[in-house]
């Protein structure tokens, strides 16, 4: 096996460990942590992205002032929850407000 | 705060977003009928296509998008336009100057520059649109020339800047656009007061709204408080990168830098179905295939549908109203003879010639989506 795919499977490994519960819990505490005061979460879960585009919307928000600290926990959450390779969400209606 | 302490605080703000986000599931919008919900905070709502049924869009099922959280309400009173920048006599004009100006009423359209986006291929971030962020309006006020006459444009200026009262949270950019002044000088320009007639309501940016007919509805900045003339266009995050579109066309899901992006103006030739509905159940006999098309400065001429999947294709009826800006109806009567599945798809073309295409440009912002509009369709024998 060459060197490169040693570290491709060492690499694979640690995402597939890091990715577990505990993790994903933390990601999401995350999201919850860095993204509400600005936005509310629907706009983030209505994306499927990949692992890559989630990493660009990060460093947008990131300059832009969120303080992300647990960023490889939110990430695997994003992926895991909100991947480009999820099913796409139903549309969800505004209830009537055509009175008020 | 120690590690401890953090991770409490942590957990509360957490749970108190989860409980927030619970009460907020369901979602009513004062002033809109029941619209498809892409986000509340900002508001980012679509129009489902059935409600395309007119040639104007009521204010009431008017799609909606926040880049930012809205501002406070104006205060009519209160409310203060400041015209500056390469002028000779900068002004503060209140909404009664501008209500003195001559008003015109231009029909145009409004769409989103992102309508569209969920069906790019591979997916790309931002709002998914389908195609309902887009609307029919007659929008009335000053002419933006005349209200520039008013503090004498200077020969220099080479773009209008248009900032309206929201501003970013955090460190989020300020909504500024800029558009070059042969288009801000453009008779059709408007700094519109009224829409369909009536105080755009504040959703929709009261009191005053850039209209800017023909081109991305991005330029209809809301809550308009200042206009400016600059020699140079703005260079903030809603210029640059922000809307622009590649200058040649990238592969999917391949990137471009800034040096390959420009500017969008104007919008592509596009048609779409609005009745049936996809995968609706239709009974054996005549039906009719109804929607709308535009072609952003250019004007419609032609719509043809297939109720075939694209072999034969037949010209629709174009309802009579023709404005430039402005969306036209089309109308295509089908006998639906066996029962099955069909495909029906819709292709309009413009006054320059341009054809709308069987493959929209992928770019990574998923801007301009324009290809044939599809709808599938069981038909079934009559019970």
């Amino acid at each position: 096996m060459s060197c490169k795919c040693v570290s491709f499977a060492v690499l694979w490994a640690a995402v597939a460990l890091a990715a577990g519960p505990e993790q994903l819990a933390r990601g999401e505490k995350e999201e919850a942590r860095n993204c509400v005061a600005c936005h509310s979460l629907r706009i983030i879960h209505i994306q499927r992205l990949s692992r890559a585009a989630w990493n660009r919307e990060l460093d947008k928000m990131a300059g832009w002032g969120a303080k992300i600290e647990a960023r490889e926990p939110l990430v695997d959450y994003l992926v895991a929850n909100f991947g480009d390779d999820k099913p796409e969400p139903p549309p969800v209606f505004t209830e009537d407000g055509s009175t008020k | 705060m120690t590690p401890n302490r953090r991770e409490l605080f942590t957990t509360f703000i957490a749970g108190a977003a989860a409980r927030f986000l619970r009460a907020q599931d369901t979602v009513t919008v004062a002033g809109k009928r029941p619209l498809i919900l892409h986000n509340d905070r900002p508001e980012d709502l679509e129009t489902p296509v059935r409600y395309f049924d007119s040639w104007i869009t009521p204010a009431d099922v008017l799609y909606v998008r926040q880049h930012i959280p809205r501002p406070a309400p104006i205060d009519a009173n209160a409310y203060r336009l400041a015209v500056n920048g390469l002028v000779s006599k900068p002004l503060s004009l209140t909404l009664a100057d501008l209500e003195r100006l001559p008003q015109q009423t231009v029909p145009a359209t409004l769409e989103c520059t992102g309508n569209g986006r969920a069906f790019f291929r591979p997916k790309v971030p931002g709002i998914q649109w389908s195609r309902g962020a887009i609307g029919n309006l007659e929008w009335s006020g000053p002419r933006v020339a005349d209200v520039l006459a008013l503090a004498g444009a200077d020969s220099a200026a080479a773009f209008l800047e248009i900032d309206g009262a929201d501003s970013g949270v955090a460190a989020t950019p300020d909504f500024i656009r800029a558009i070059p002044i042969r288009k801000a000088m453009d008779p059709s320009t408007l700094l519109a007061l009224r829409m369909n007639g009536k105080p755009i309501p504040d959703i929709h940016g009261f009191p005053a709204r850039l209209v800017v007919p023909g081109w991305n509805g991005t330029n209809f900045v809301k809550w308009v408080t200042r206009l400016s003339l600059t020699a140079s266009q703005n260079n903030g995050f809603f210029m640059n990168p922000g809307y622009r579109f590649p200058k040649t066309p990238v592969p999917p899901g391949g990137s471009a830098s800034a040096a390959d992006l420009e500017p969008i103006q104007g919008m592509p030739v596009k048609s779409t179905i609005t009745s049936p509905e996809d995968q609706a159940s239709l009974a054996v006999g005549p039906q009719t295939v109804r929607g709308f098309a535009w072609a952003g400065e250019e004007m419609i001429e032609r719509v043809e549908v297939s109720t075939d999947g694209g072999s034969r294709w037949s010209d629709a009826e174009l309802s009579p109203e023709k404005f430039r800006y402005a969306w036209r109806l089309f109308e295509y009567r089908w006998q639906a003879e066996k029962p099955g599945y069909y495909t029906i798809l819709s292709r309009a073309s413009d006054s320059a010639g341009r054809v709308q295409p069987i493959v929209a440009t992928w770019n990574p912002s998923g801007y301009l989506w324009n290809a044939i509009d599809r709808v599938g369709v069981k038909v079934e024998k009559k019970a």
